[in-house]
This record gives C-alpha cells, sequence and structure tokens, in this order.
C-alpha cells in the first residue's frame, strides 16, 4: 500500500501570491487559466495522467477518447480544488449545501466523542469550515510534511472553527493524542483511503476489483466503541459544494477483527458510492489496485 | 513489579489476540514495536492504551512519552507503577 507525501503542490511563495491574487480577482480566472495552461503541461509531465486515464478505463469502463478527455477533466477540477482552498484562505466563500448534516447535529449534541472518515475525493478541507461545533473540539489528523504556508492558513482559518491539527508523527504521539481526544469527548477526523502509518491493511471489494484500505483509521475508530461518519465533500457546480454525512453502522458486541470489517465495509461501500457519482473527482493519483491486480 | 509484568504480558496477549505468542517466549524487555521486537505496529498500541485505561484507570498524559512508555512490557509497567504510586 502506498504511502502519500502529503503535500500540496507548489512552494511557500508560490502559495502566498496565489492568496494574494485570489482576494482580488475572480476565481474563474484562475481555473480557466489553470484549464488552458496548466493542466495540459502537468498531463505531459506529471504521471498522474495515466493514473487517472487507467483509473477511467479499468474502473468504469468507458473507451480511449472518453477516459483521455475525463482525465483532462479529473485535473482541472484537482485543480479548482486546490484553487478552492486558497480562495476560502483569501477570504472567499461558497455555497455550501449539507445531505445528512443531522447526524453531526446529534452526535455533536451528545456527551461522547465521535469519528469523521473523510476520503480523497472532491474537497474535504470545505468541510473544516463549515462543520463546525461549538462544544466538541473538531482534531483533524493531517500529514506532517505539508507546506508551512497550507499549515499557517489552515490554522489562522480553523482557529475560527474550533478545530485543531494533530500532524502523523514518527514518535507516534498523533495516535495517542487521537486516544486523548475521543476519550475527553471530542471528534476526530482522519481520511481512511490511504495509509498513514501501519502498513496493515483490508481487502475490499471497490470499483469492480480488490482494493488495500489502511486498517488504522478503522481500528482508531471502534477503539471507544464510538460513533463514525463518512464524509465527503464534492463540487457540484463552479461555486457550490455539497457536504455528504453518512453514519457508518458496525456492531458494538462483535470481536476488534468484526467491527473493523464491518466499519470499513460501510466506508467502501459509502465511498464508492460518492466516486460512482462524482467520478472525476477522484484524487488518489497512484495505482490503487495494482499490486492486487498484478 | 514481576506479578504486573506477568499480568501485562497476558492482558497483551489477549487484547490483541496474539495466539502464536507464548507466554514464555514473551520477554518483558523485548521490543513490543519493530522488526527486532515482537512486531507489533501503531494500530496495536491504541489498543494497549484502552488496556491501561480500562484495567488499570490509567490515562494517557503526555502523548509525547507514548514511544518511550509503550517500548516494552516492561516499560508499560514501570509507568503503571510509577502513575499508580502518585
Amino acid at each position: 500500500m502506498k504511502n502519500w507525501a502529503g503535500t500540496t503542490y507548489g512552494n511557500e511563495w508560490m502559495h502566498k501570491w496565489l492568496i494574494r491574487m485570489l482576494r482580488y480577482i475572480d476565481v474563474r480566472l484562475l481555473y480557466l487559466f489553470a484549464a488552458v495552461f496548466i493542466i495540459p503541461v502537468c498531463l505531459l509531465l506529471n504521471p498522474s495522467c495515466g493514473f487517472a486515464y487507467r483509473f477511467f478505463r479499468q474502473r468504469f469502463g468507458y473507451g480511449r477518447l472518453k477516459s483521455a478527455w475525463k482525465t483532462y477533466v479529473n485535473h482541472c477540477l484537482f485543480a479548482g480544488a486546490v484553487i478552492d482552498k486558497f480562495a476560502m484562505y483569501a477570504g472567499k466563500k461558497f455555497d455550501i449545501e449539507i445531505e445528512g448534516g443531522d447526524h453531526f447535529r446529534d452526535l455533536a449534541e451528545r456527551q461522547e466523542g465521535f469519528v469523521l472518515l473523510s476520503a480523497h475525493i472532491g474537497n474535504y478541507e470545505i468541510a473544516g469550515y463549515t462543520l463546525v461545533c461549538q462544544n466538541k473540539r473538531i482534531n483533524a489528523l493531517v500529514y506532517a510534511g505539508e507546506k508551512a504556508s497550507v499549515m499557517k492558513n489552515r490554522d489562522r482559518m480553523f482557529a475560527a472553527t474550533n478545530t485543531r491539527m494533530i500532524a502523523i508523527s514518527q514518535d507516534m504521539s498523533h495516535l495517542f493524542e487521537i486516544d486523548k481526544a475521543l476519550a475527553d469527548g471530542e471528534i476526530v477526523s482522519m481520511p481512511a483511503d490511504r495509509s498513514s502509518g501501519s502498513q496493515k491493511y483490508i481487502l475490499h471489494d471497490f470499483l469492480g476489483a480488490k482494493a488495500r484500505f489502511p486498517l488504522g483509521p478503522f481500528s482508531a475508530s471502534r477503539v471507544h466503541l464510538l460513533n463514525v461518519l463518512a464524509v465527503n465533500v464534492m463540487k457540484t457546480s463552479l461555486r457550490r459544494y455539497k457536504i455528504y454525512v453518512t453514519p457508518l453502522p458496525y456492531d458494538r458486541s462483535a470481536t476488534r477483527e468484526e467491527q473493523i470489517r464491518q466499519l470499513s465495509s460501510a466506508y467502501v461501500a459509502e465511498l464508492e458510492r460518492r466516486v460512482r457519482q462524482y467520478p472525476t473527482q477522484w484524487y488518489n493519483y497512484f495505482e490503487f489496485w495494482e499490486e492486487i491486480e498484478s | 513489579m514481576e506479578q504486573l509484568i506477568n499480568d501485562l504480558k497476558v492482558q497483551i496477549k489477549e487484547a490483541l489476540h496474539l495466539e502464536e505468542l507464548q507466554l514464555e517466549d514473551f520477554d518483558e524487555n523485548t521490543p513490543l514495536f519493530g522488526e527486532d521486537g515482537i512486531g507489533l505496529d501503531s494500530i496495536d498500541i491504541l489498543e494497549i492504551v484502552v488496556l491501561l485505561e480500562k484495567e488499570y484507570g490509567i490515562r494517557m498524559s503526555n502523548p509525547k512519552e507514548g514511544k518511550a512508555i509503550f517500548h516494552s512490557v516492561r516499560t508499560i509497567a514501570e509507568y503503571v507503577q510509577k502513575v499508580k504510586s502518585e
């Protein structure tokens, strides 16, 4: 299973200028600039092109031409997601629709903590500014290698939303922080589609083939027998996002292995549902199914 | 201390379903994590954290100390004893 370096493309200087620009210009101009000048170059130079193309060919069975077009659209949307993230840092607002928000609000009112499991589809960071809970802190697990400019802006934006970041650390201190947060009745948010430490995995049928999903997030989710929600944030139009909040059920009296199997199955089923709904917003640019199929 | 170490060995073995690990081969000084030791990884550590909470009423106060505390069964036992005596 692949690890991800966990960093936004570009250097800090580029990020600062992007934020400054976005304060004054319309994001649509940047979408257009990226679509015309940046994405074609990226498609030629970046291996993500091949991963995305094979994703559409093999997982969706599209023809060559359609897969090539979808690969281009996928990269434009990915660039758009990055631009939107920086647009939010620059103070821009997006229209947000929430499906299943009652599940979040219901759990937020309870005394015990709960877990949010995300994926690298759509634009999850938008949820961090929308699903806010004043009486419970949200602890977001993030990759420690992220650029300082991104971390600084996240800190600034999250400060207003009762959210803090826990960086994945070599000394495993993030595990103890996750445990402490959950034991203290807080919310923990983490991605569950990529490995972030342990290499242990569970196999699931996903989009027609076996894929490996990391055990860690599911194991950590069930350790205090708390409620777990899948949260996926998908772009529905130029200025609009839709947040999908879905409970992931599991049997609290089952064995540890069975709980992990049930949780991960529910997570994968929800992920497949969203990816089938928004196939061009799949941003895992590595061979998700490679090792199993070879 | 020896009783605590033995109890911890049994509890860890049961909590993590380490059926193949014989208690007599479970040395209290062997590292719990990594290839040179028992071979546990970060997923297992949370199970041990919860075990300490349930069995001994101990919660980690400083996450930065975690790696040193969970180095081996002996270091866990020393930590339990230290917290209990405070």
